[in-house]
C-alpha cells in the first residue's frame, strides 16, 4: 500500500505543476497576443471608420459620406471601381475555370505545363502585367515608337488585361482545388448515363462546384475592386476608389475623404468575409475525402477543347510576353528602342537599397508571423483557452481587409504618441504581420489537427513536463507550419504594394513601392530590373513552399479565403 | 435462360505504364446471366469491369456486345450501365432526379419521366422517397437508388462494381437476395464484380476467378467450389485441406492415393494422371467425418488427435493432427454430434470422392 501512494506522489506534483503552469503561462501570453491583435488590427479599423465619421467640433457627422455620394466625382469612381471588379471578376471565372478544367481533366501532358504558366504570376508584384503592358503598348512604349500607332491601353483595356493577369492564380487555384474534389466517379457515372461533355457541365460539374466558384468570384471581386497599382499605373482618365484614396491622403491630406473612401471599399470585403465565413461555410458538395487523386484523362471533344484551349493559350501567350518583356527591360538600356545590352539598371540609382529594405521588413514580418501564428495555433488548440473562433475571426479579417484600408487605418492609428511609428520600419513589418499572420494560424491550425494529441500525452506520460513536451514532441513536428507561415508572409510582404505605399516614409526606400514609382516616372529599366530581383526572390520562396507542401501534404497555396 | 452470348470479351489487354492490369482476358457471357468477376483487390477485375463500361479503352483486343463492336465507343454510347462502388449518387438531385436523369439527358417528356421514375422507385421499393436527398438516404437505400438508376435505360449489360462492399454485414445478405430478385425479374444480364468469394458463390449463374490480370477458371459456382483449377482457385474460395501425395494405383474403381496420412481409396482419377505420377488432393473440411476412436473399420479411416477447436454457432472447426499433418474439419449442427475436447483422440473418415489436382500444391 505505501509503496503505491510513494510512486504517486512526485507524478502526482508534477500533474500539479502542469497544471500552474497552463493557466499561468499560456494565458498571460493569450492576454499579450489579443492585446496586440486588437491594436494593430481592430484599431486601425476602428479608427478609420471613427474619422470618416468624425465631425470637427468632435462629434459625429455623415457629411463626409454625403460630400462622397453629392460629388460626380466620386460617384463616377465608384461606378467604375464597381464595372472594374463585375469585369474582371467574369473575366477571370471563365478563364480560371476553363484552366482549371484542363489542369484537372485535360490531356496529362498539358496539365504541368498549363499549370505553371498559370500561377506564374503569383510570384510577380501585382501591377507587374500593368508594368509590362505600358513597356510595350504605353504613349512611349516600343509598339508606338517602331510602329508609329497608339494602342489604346490607358483606361478600360488596360487596367483589364493587367488585373485579369494579377488576380487570376488565386482564383484558378481556388477553382482547381473545388474540381479537384469532385468525385471523378459521379462524372463517369452521369457519362455511363448518357450525358455528353456540355451535359455533364451543365448538370453535374458547374452545381456542384458551384459554392467553390461562387467563393472565388467573391475573392476576384474583392481583389479587383481595393487593387491600387494596376488602376494607378493604367487608368488613364479613369478614376477608381483606391488610387483616389491615395490622392486624397498624399495630394491634400484629406484624412476625412480617404476614411469615407475606406470605408467604401471596406463595405464589400467585409460583406464578403462574412459571406464566405457564415455563408459559405460547410456549403460545400466536396464529394472526395483525403487529398484529391489526379482524375483520369477525359476525352474533350474538338469544340468543347477549342473552345477551353484557345484563351488558355492566351492567357499564357500573355504571361510569358509579359515576363518576357521585363526580363528584357531589365538587360538592355531601352527595350525596344536601344537593344544593347547593359546591367546598368541593376546598379543605378538606389534600387539596391530598396531591395535589401524590402528584404529586412519581409525577413522580419515572416519570422514573427510565423512564430506568433505557430504559437496561437497551438495556444488555441491545446490548452483550455477558448479563443480559436475569435482569433480566427480577427487575424482573417486582417487578412481580407483591402491594403488600401489597412494603410490609411495605420496612418491614422500610429502617427501620434502613444504609438507614434509612422514613418519607420516597424510600422510596415507591424503591417505586413497584421495582414498574413492568417495564413500562418491557419498553418499551424491545420497542422496540430493532423497531430494526434496522444503523442503529447504519451510525451507526458513519459514524466516530460508542458513546456519539454512542447519543446521536445510539438515543435518539431510543428516546423512544416512554421516555415510555411514564414515563406508565405515573407513573399507577400516582398510584393505588396496597396498598404506599403501609404506608409513608407519619404526618402525611406522599399521595393515594391521603389519599382512602382520608377515606372510611374516612366524609368522602365530600373523597374524591370528591381522587378526581377524582387520576382527571382519570391520565386525561390515559391518553390520552397512547394516542396514542403510535397513533403508534407499542407496545402499552403489553397488557402481558404 | 438462352446460352445465347450477349457480350464477348476478345483478347482484352490493359496496361497502366509497366504494370499490366488486365491481360489477353477473353470470355463470353450469355444473354441473361448473372456472372461475377472475383479475386483478390488488384487482380484487375475492376478494370475488365470499366472496359466494359467504356470508361478506359484497352490497349489490345476488342468488347462486341450483341454482335456490334464497341470498343471505340465512349461510356454515353454504350448500352451499359454501371452501379459504382461508392454509389455516385449525384448529390445536388433528388432520389427522383437521379433516377430519371438518363430520361432528361435524352430530353424526354416529363410525364414520361415521371412515370418512369414511379415504376422504377416501385422496383426497388422506395416509393416514398422520391424527394429526398442522397444524403439523406441510408447506405441499403442509396445502393436501390443506384440500381434504380442504372436500370433506367434497360441497360443490355448491368455492371455492378462491389456494390455490396460499403453496407453492413446483414444488410448485404439481404441486398445481395434483393440484386438475385431484381436480376430473374428483368431476366437482366448482369457482371458483378467482387472481392468475397461467398458473395460470388451465392449470387452468381457463373464465376470468372481472377488473379494477376488473367482469369484463372470459369464456372459454376459448385464447379469452382468442388473442382477448382488449381489450388490457389481452391483456397481463395473456401477453407480447404491439401494432401499431396502419389497417384499407386490408377485403375478406376480401385484407384488409391499414398500420402502421409496413409493410402486412400479414391473413386475416380481425373483424365491425364497416370499412376505413379505425384497429385495433390483437394479436402473440403465438411467432407470430412470424425467419430470416437473405436468408430469400427472401413476404408479412409485414420487416427488424430484433436489440437483446438473453435466454436461458431452453426459448425465447430477441429484443427485435428495425425502424425505431423495438421487438417481442418468442420462438424456441423454441434449441439446434435458428438463434442470432443482439445486432447481427445478421433477417428477421421475421409472423403472418398476428394477433387484431385495434378503434381504439388506449390503450383
Amino acid at each position: 500500500m505505501p509503496t503505491e501512494l510513494l510512486l504517486d506522489r512526485p507524478a502526482r506534483l508534477r500533474d500539479l505543476r502542469a497544471r500552474v503552469q497552463v493557466r499561468a503561462l499560456p494565458t498571460a501570453l493569450a492576454l499579450l497576443l489579443v492585446a496586440w491583435l486588437l491594436i494593430f488590427i481592430a484599431v486601425p479599423v476602428v479608427m478609420v471608420l471613427a474619422r470618416s465619421l468624425a465631425a470637427k467640433d468632435g462629434g459625429i457627422t455623415l457629411s463626409h459620406f454625403a460630400t462622397f455620394f453629392g460629388k460626380a466625382y466620386f460617384l463616377r469612381s465608384l461606378t467604375n471601381t464597381l464595372i472594374l471588379g463585375t469585369g474582371v471578376t467574369a473575366l477571370v471565372m471563365g478563364l480560371g475555370f476553363a484552366l482549371a478544367f484542363l489542369v484537372t481533366r485535360g490531356p496529362r501532358a498539358l496539365r504541368f505545363p498549363l499549370r505553371a504558366a498559370t500561377l506564374a504570376p503569383l510570384v510577380a508584384p501585382p501591377y507587374l502585367f500593368g508594368l509590362a503592358l505600358i513597356i510595350v503598348g504605353g504613349r512611349r512604349g516600343f509598339i508606338a515608337q517602331l510602329l508609329g500607332i497608339q494602342i489604346p491601353i490607358y483606361g478600360w483595356p488596360g487596367v483589364i488585361i493587367a488585373q485579369v493577369l494579377s488576380f487570376l492564380p488565386v482564383a484558378f487555384l481556388m477553382i482547381e482545388n473545388v474540381l479537384q474534389s469532385l468525385d471523378p466517379n459521379l462524372e463517369d457515372s452521369a457519362c455511363d448515363l448518357g450525358a455528353g461533355e456540355l451535359d455533364l457541365l451543365r448538370t453535374i460539374i458547374v452545381p456542384l462546384a458551384s459554392p467553390g466558384l461562387l467563393k472565388a468570384a467573391l475573392l476576384t471581386f474583392g481583389l479587383a475592386i481595393a487593387d491600387f497599382g494596376n488602376p494607378a499605373l493604367l487608368g488613364g482618365g479613369l478614376s477608381f476608389l483606391a488610387p483616389d484614396a491615395y490622392l486624397m491622403i498624399t495630394g491634400e491630406w484629406n484624412a476625412e475623404m480617404a476614411s469615407v473612401i475606406s470605408v467604401v471599399l471596406l463595405v464589400p470585403s467585409l460583406a464578403i468575409f462574412l459571406a464566405q465565413h457564415y455563408w459559405l461555410k460547410g456549403k460545400t458538395y466536396t464529394t472526395v475525402s483525403g487529398a484529391p487523386a489526379a482524375s483520369e484523362e477525359r476525352s474533350i471533344g474538338p469544340w468543347l477543347g477549342i473552345a477551353l484551349i484557345l484563351p488558355c493559350l492566351a492567357y499564357v501567350a500573355a504571361i510569358m510576353a509579359s515576363y518576357g518583356v521585363i526580363i528584357l527591360g531589365a538587360f538592355t538600356k531601352l527595350v525596344g528602342i536601344d537593344n544593347t545590352l547593359t546591367l546598368e539598371h541593376f546598379v543605378k540609382d538606389v534600387g539596391p537599397d530598396a531591395i535589401w529594405t524590402s528584404v529586412k521588413v519581409s525577413l522580419a514580418a515572416g519570422l514573427v508571423s510565423a512564430v506568433v501564428g505557430t504559437g496561437l495555433a497551438y495556444l488555441c488548440m491545446r490548452t483550455e483557452i477558448r479563443l480559436r473562433g475569435f482569433l480566427e475571426f480577427i487575424t482573417l479579417i486582417g487578412f481580407a481587409l483591402p491594403g488600401t484600408v489597412m494603410g490609411i487605418g495605420y496612418l491614422l492609428a500610429f502617427n501620434r504618441p502613444p504609438l507614434l511609428i509612422t514613418g519607420t520600419l516597424a510600422i510596415l513589418v507591424l503591417n505586413m504581420i497584421a495582414r498574413f499572420l492568417a495564413v500562418s494560424l491557419e498553418a499551424g491550425v491545420s497542422k496540430l489537427h493532423q497531430i494526434d494529441v496522444s503523442l503529447e500525452e504519451a510525451s507526458a506520460d513519459l514524466g516530460a513536463g508542458v513546456l519539454t513536451t512542447f519543446r521536445r514532441i510539438v515543435l518539431p513536428l510543428m516546423s512544416s507550419a512554421f516555415v510555411a507561415g514564414f515563406l508565405f508572409t515573407f513573399m507577400q510582404s516582398m510584393i505588396s504594394l496597396s498598404a506599403a505605399i501609404f506608409l513608407v516614409a519619404p526618402g525611406r526606400l522599399l521595393a515594391s513601392v521603389y519599382i512602382f514609382n520608377r515606372a510611374r516616372d516612366g524609368d522602365m529599366g530600373i523597374s524591370c530590373a528591381m522587378s526581377v530581383i524582387l520576382i527571382a526572390s519570391v520565386a525561390v520562396c515559391l518553390w520552397g513552399l512547394s516542396l514542403l507542401a510535397r513533403r508534407t501534404g499542407m496545402r499552403i497555396l489553397a488557402v481558404r479565403t | 435462360m438462352s446460352n445465347q452470348t450477349l457480350l464477348s470479351l476478345d483478347s482484352l489487354t490493359k496496361r497502366y505504364g509497366t504494370v499490366t492490369a488486365v491481360e489477353d482476358v477473353s470470355a463470353a457471357i450469355r444473354r441473361g446471366e448473372l456472372v461475377s468477376f472475383v479475386g483478390p483487390s488488384g487482380c484487375g477485375k475492376t478494370t475488365l469491369l470499366r472496359l466494359i463500361g467504356g470508361f478506359i479503352r484497352p490497349d489490345a483486343g476488342r468488347v462486341v456486345l450483341d454482335g456490334g463492336d464497341i470498343t471505340a465507343l465512349p461510356p454515353n454510347r454504350r448500352p451499359t450501365a454501371m452501379v459504382f462502388q461508392n454509389y455516385a449518387l449525384f448529390p445536388h438531385l433528388t432520389v427522383a432526379q437521379n433516377i430519371g436523369y438518363a430520361l432528361a439527358i435524352r430530353r424526354r417528356p416529363r410525364a414520361e419521366i415521371a412515370r418512369r421514375v414511379e415504376v422504377l422507385l416501385a422496383l426497388v421499393q422506395l416509393q416514398e422517397l422520391g424527394q429526398r436527398l442522397p444524403a439523406q438516404l441510408s447506405g441499403g437505400q442509396q445502393q436501390r437508388v443506384a440500381l434504380a438508376r442504372a436500370l433506367s435505360l434497360q441497360p443490355k449489360v448491368l455492371l455492378l462494381d462491389e456494390p455490396l462492399s460499403n453496407l453492413d454485414a446483414d444488410l448485404r445478405v439481404q441486398m445481395r437476395a434483393e440484386i438475385k430478385r431484381l436480376q430473374r425479374e428483368l431476366q437482366q444480364t448482369v457482371v458483378f464484380v467482387t472481392h468475397d468469394q461467398e458473395e460470388a458463390m451465392s449470387i452468381s449463374d457463373r464465376i470468372m476467378v481472377m488473379y494477376q490480370g488473367r482469369i484463372l477458371q470459369v464456372g459454376t459456382p459448385s464447379e469452382i467450389y468442388e473442382r477448382p483449377a488449381t489450388a490457389f482457385i481452391a483456397r481463395s474460395v473456401g477453407a480447404v485441406n491439401f494432401l499431396e501425395g502419389v497417384l499407386t494405383n490408377g485403375t478406376p474403381g480401385q484407384a488409391t492415393v499414398t500420402t502421409s496420412l496413409g493410402t486412400l481409396a479414391i473413386r475416380s482419377v481425373a483424365e491425364g494422371v497416370g499412376s505413379g505420377e505425384r497429385v495433390c488432393l483437394v479436402v473440403r473440411p465438411e467432407t470430412i467425418r470424425l467419430g470416437p476412436p473405436d468408430n469400427g473399420m472401413g476404408s479412409n479411416r485414420v487416427l488424430g488427435r484433436i489440437v483446438s477447436s473453435m466454436y461458431t454457432g452453426a459448425l465447430i472447426r477441429y484443427s485435428v493432427g495425425v502424425g505431423a499433418t495438421r487438417l481442418t474439419v468442420d462438424l456441423y449442427d454441434p449441439r446434435h454430434t458428438a463434442v470432443f475436447r482439445e486432447g481427445d483422440q478421433v477417428t477421421l473418415i475421409l472423403p472418398e470422392d476428394p477433387h484431385l489436382l495434378p503434381g504439388t500444391n506449390a503450383e
